[in-house]
């Protein structure tokens, strides 16, 4: 990782994170922004890699700014740093195009584990969440919602939802399905790119019938 | 006893015979004339020198003088024996004069029955009762002139109408006005009787129709009626300012307008619409036939009138015949009833059609006319019955739809109370979110700072509990219950995940299928921290290299037992028994939630946990 964004607003967690980031990735500059107006300046100048963001923040939502990222910077891995750990402020990150949530409170060594492994390329998912990505794709192929046909999930995928949803570990999950961890960890990856993509298109979906669009 | 009964029988035979002669000295005067002799004349009395000739009666000029419309003085003679003179008032009875009659008795004028100037009078329907005064009577020979003014059949629309006279009949005055009275009241009173019932029927059906368009065929129901009622009164409408065929005429043409009528009834009254083509041709006819009568002169009124009333029939009969057959697909019940009167009322219509066009026996004359109002009235009294079903069910309907009304309201009322309910819920949750922000954002914000930035373990271990516990506070504001299945999965994922990472075996044993139960969220969060604190304690300190986590449901009660084969918990003191395990903790909270919390631990032998909750009325102390 070359380049890093911090979005926090207390100074003093903030530095706590960005000793934290140092001590994982090394050789990596990290910009830091406290508010939601100074992140969307950076991610238009900058290009990053990796970003940690808080959601509640003084003059906005962090969710704000990792949808800029997803729309910008497809390829910047945005994380969610948060003092929240229910699902009503994480699943909403997850839908924008977060790769993954960080508990502030969790000690420092389990921090850094969890942002080795985001960093390579195995985002979390938890069974709270995995149910939340079924209620949503349920909802989608419901009839009176104009599904998007590519935004399906596959059966695999469906597959690898259900258990995880049950309590099974990503590698428990490789095991039963005798697949390798790396497959795993992709099809968790689809599963949130898929989840990102089909929430826009519903977004948009949304608006058209507000008559947000297309209407003179 | 002999002589006195012969006498008696004599004398009863005596007072017979004095009897029959007295009767027949009295006399019992009745003549009727079968013949009179007959001349034409516009004279002042009967035209002696013209030359008389002599004729059956009754006299029809459409036969004996065709083409003839009078005037024609009748004469007849009889003999009045002194009797006659001294006893009761005689009287000549004709039965039917048409239309005009003056009657003169030996050269005198003793009546005078209509206008005999043009245009006369039109009598055909009214017998005629003439009084003979006893003083012009002579014994002897006493003559009777009857000069009649009428309309040849030419230019009449109907043979009823047509000049003639009918046989006379000569006797005591009061027993001929009882047959006087008969035939008046037949011909004249029923008539006109019957044209007021239609009239006022039809009048009162018209109004009733107009309301509302479904009640259209009402409406036509009133033309129709109110149409017959017009044409009937023909019948005792005597004296009319214009000539017999002027009138005719008028009759004629107005009978289109009541065929409409009649047909456009029958065709409503069936729910047929009628092509636009049928209307128009109804309307059309209405100009065309007056036209085609004015065309033909008044020759030929009566032809071309009889072919007009056969189309009329005709048409009135296809109607008929439109409204039978809907009937018979779409109310079968109704046909039997609705074609004996319809088909009644058609055959009525034939045979008063054959009475204007064929000479009809007299008194038969009115009877199809006065039953066509019959048939027409009862039609009537059908259609009241059955708009007062109409009005009936409209009531009805109207009670029902009010009750659904009311039902709405009702259910409207409870929906917004629902509503109001929802609301006052809404607006507690938002300020219960409101409240767990600014918790969040505040004091969690400072909690974490002292977790992140205190350099002593215990002070952060503090912090985090604090934390916890703000959060658990927050959770009893806004938490909403967990399934127990969906809690294991999380507790399960977790468990495993954090054993995996750093080698240890895990294993994970659950029995629990039933997917009710549930845990409150401050349950829910207790025993995940409780699970998260045993598991850091075998990380941190059992250096064990197996874990195995076993959950059961028995009886209401959940289990959790946590065991590890590593080094266990030294027991060295009982206050130092915790140092750094967090089990005070573990226990505090299993006390919060009813449950208990036990450890069984000993050098060498590994730790077991055993967490027991009972799952019924989750406590929500703090």
């Amino acid at each position: 990782m070359k380049s890093i964004l911090l979005l926090e607003d207390l100074p003093q967690i903030r530095a706590w994170l960005e000793d934290l980031l140092h001590e994982v990735f090394p050789q990596a500059q990290i910009a830091q922004a406290a508010r939601v107006h100074e992140a969307q300046s950076l991610v238009s100048a900058l290009a990053f890699e990796l970003a940690l963001i808080d959601l509640g923040l003084p003059d906005g939502s962090g969710v704000d700014v990792i949808a800029a990222l997803r729309e910008q910077q497809p390829e910047a891995l945005s994380v969610v740093v948060s003092i929240h750990d229910d699902d009503e402020h994480l699943f909403p990150a997850l839908q924008a195009g977060a790769y993954g949530y960080i508990l502030k409170e969790q000690s420092r060594e389990q921090i850094k584990v969890q942002l080795e492994r985001i960093a390579q390329g195995e985002p979390p998912l938890s069974p709270s969440i995995a149910r939340k990505v079924i209620a949503h794709f349920a909802a989608q192929a419901r009839p009176q919602v104009p599904a998007i046909p590519h935004v399906q999930l596959t059966d695999r995928e469906n597959e690898v939802l259900l258990r995880v949803a049950k309590g099974y570990t990503l590698p428990e999950i490789g095991q039963q399905l005798g697949l390798s961890r790396h497959t795993i960890a992709d099809y968790v990856k689809q599963i949130y790119r898929k989840l990102n993509v089909s929430s826009r298109a519903e977004a948009a979906l949304e608006a058209q019938r507000l008559g947000l669009f297309g209407r003179r | 006893m002999r002589p006195s009964a012969v006498a008696l029988v004599l004398r009863l035979l005596l007072a017979l015979l004095l009897l029959a002669a007295a009767l027949a000295a009295q006399g019992q005067p009745r003549l009727d004339f079968r013949a009179a002799l007959s001349a034409a004349g516009d004279s002042v009395v009967f035209p002696a020198d013209a030359a008389a000739r002599t004729v059956a009666l009754p006299d029809e000029w459409a036969r004996s003088r065709p083409g003839s419309g009078g005037p024609v003085w009748y004469r007849i003679e009889f003999e009045a024996p002194d009797a006659w003179i001294r006893g009761d008032l005689l009287g000549l009875y004709v039965e039917r004069a048409c239309s005009a009659i003056e009657v003169q008795l030996n050269g005198e004028r003793v009546h005078l029955g209509g206008r005999l100037a043009p245009p006369p009078s039109r009598l055909c329907h009214r017998p005629q009762l003439v009084a003979l005064p006893a003083a012009l009577l002579r014994a002897g020979t006493n003559t009777v002139d009857v000069k009649v003014v009428g309309y040849p059949l030419a230019a009449l629309a109907s043979r009823q109408r047509a000049g003639g006279l009918s046989a006379l009949q000569l006797g005591r005055y009061a027993e001929l006005q009882a047959q006087y009275t008969r035939r008046h009241a037949l011909q004249v009173m029923l008539p006109q009787i019957a044209s007021t019932a239609l009239l006022l029927t039809g009048a009162f059906m018209l109004l009733l129709g107009g309301v509302r368009r479904e009640h259209v065929h009402l409406a036509y129901y009133g033309l129709f009626a109110i149409g017959w009622g017009l044409v009937g009164a023909r019948l005792w409408w005597a004296e009319l300012p214009v000539s017999g065929h002027a009138a005719d005429l008028l009759l004629v043409a107005f009978m289109p307008l009541v065929v409409a009528a009649t047909v456009l009834f029958v065709l409503r009254y069936a729910g047929i619409a009628g092509a636009r083509w049928v209307d128009l041709a109804l309307v059309a006819q209405c100009l065309i036939v007056p036209l085609t009568l004015l065309l033909a002169g008044p020759q030929r009124l009566f032809t071309v009138a009889s072919g007009w009333y056969a189309l009329f029939v005709i048409q009135i009969a296809i109607a008929i015949g439109l409204h039978l057959r809907v009937l018979w697909v779409h109310q079968r019940r109704r046909v039997a009833p609705m074609a004996a009167l319809m088909l009644a009322g058609l055959l009525l219509l034939l045979a008063e059609l054959a009475a204007q066009r064929y000479a009809a026996p007299a008194g038969w004359v009115v009877l199809p006319q006065l039953l066509i109002a019959a048939a027409i009235v009862a039609m009537g009294l059908y259609l009241l019955r059955e708009h007062r079903q109409v009005l009936q069910r409209v009531e009805a309907d109207r009670h029902s739809l009010e009750a659904r009304v009311r039902e709405a309201t009702a259910q409207i009322e409870r929906n917004f109370e629902q509503l109001a309910e929802l609301r006052v819920e809404q607006v507690t949750q938002q300020e219960r979110k409101r409240i767990a922000a600014d918790l969040h954002d505040d004091l969690g914000a400072k909690l974490l700072t002292i977790v992140h930035t205190s350099h002593d373990d215990r002070i952060a271990a503090l912090a985090r509990e604090a934390l916890d516990e703000m959060r658990l506070s927050v959770r009893g504001l806004t938490g909403k219950p967990v399934r127990l299945t969906d809690a294991l999965a999380d507790w399960r994922a977790e468990a495993v995940s954090r054993l995996a990472q750093t080698g240890i075996e895990a294993e994970w044993h659950d029995t629990v299928r039933d997917d009710t139960p549930t845990l409150s969220a401050r349950v829910y969060v207790q025993t995940t921290r409780i699970l998260r604190e045993a598991i850091n304690n075998i990380l941190k300190h059992s250096g064990a290299t197996r874990c195995v986590l076993r959950v059961s449901l028995e009886g209401g009660d959940f289990g959790l037992s946590i065991q590890d084969n590593g080094r266990g918990i030294p027991l060295e003191l009982d206050g130092r028994l915790d140092r750094g395990h967090g089990m005070t903790s573990m226990k505090h909270r299993a006390k919060q939630m009813h449950g208990q919390c036990l450890v069984e631990s000993g050098p060498g032998l590994g730790t077991v946990i055993r967490l027991t909750l009972p799952l019924e009325s989750p406590p929500r102390s703090a």
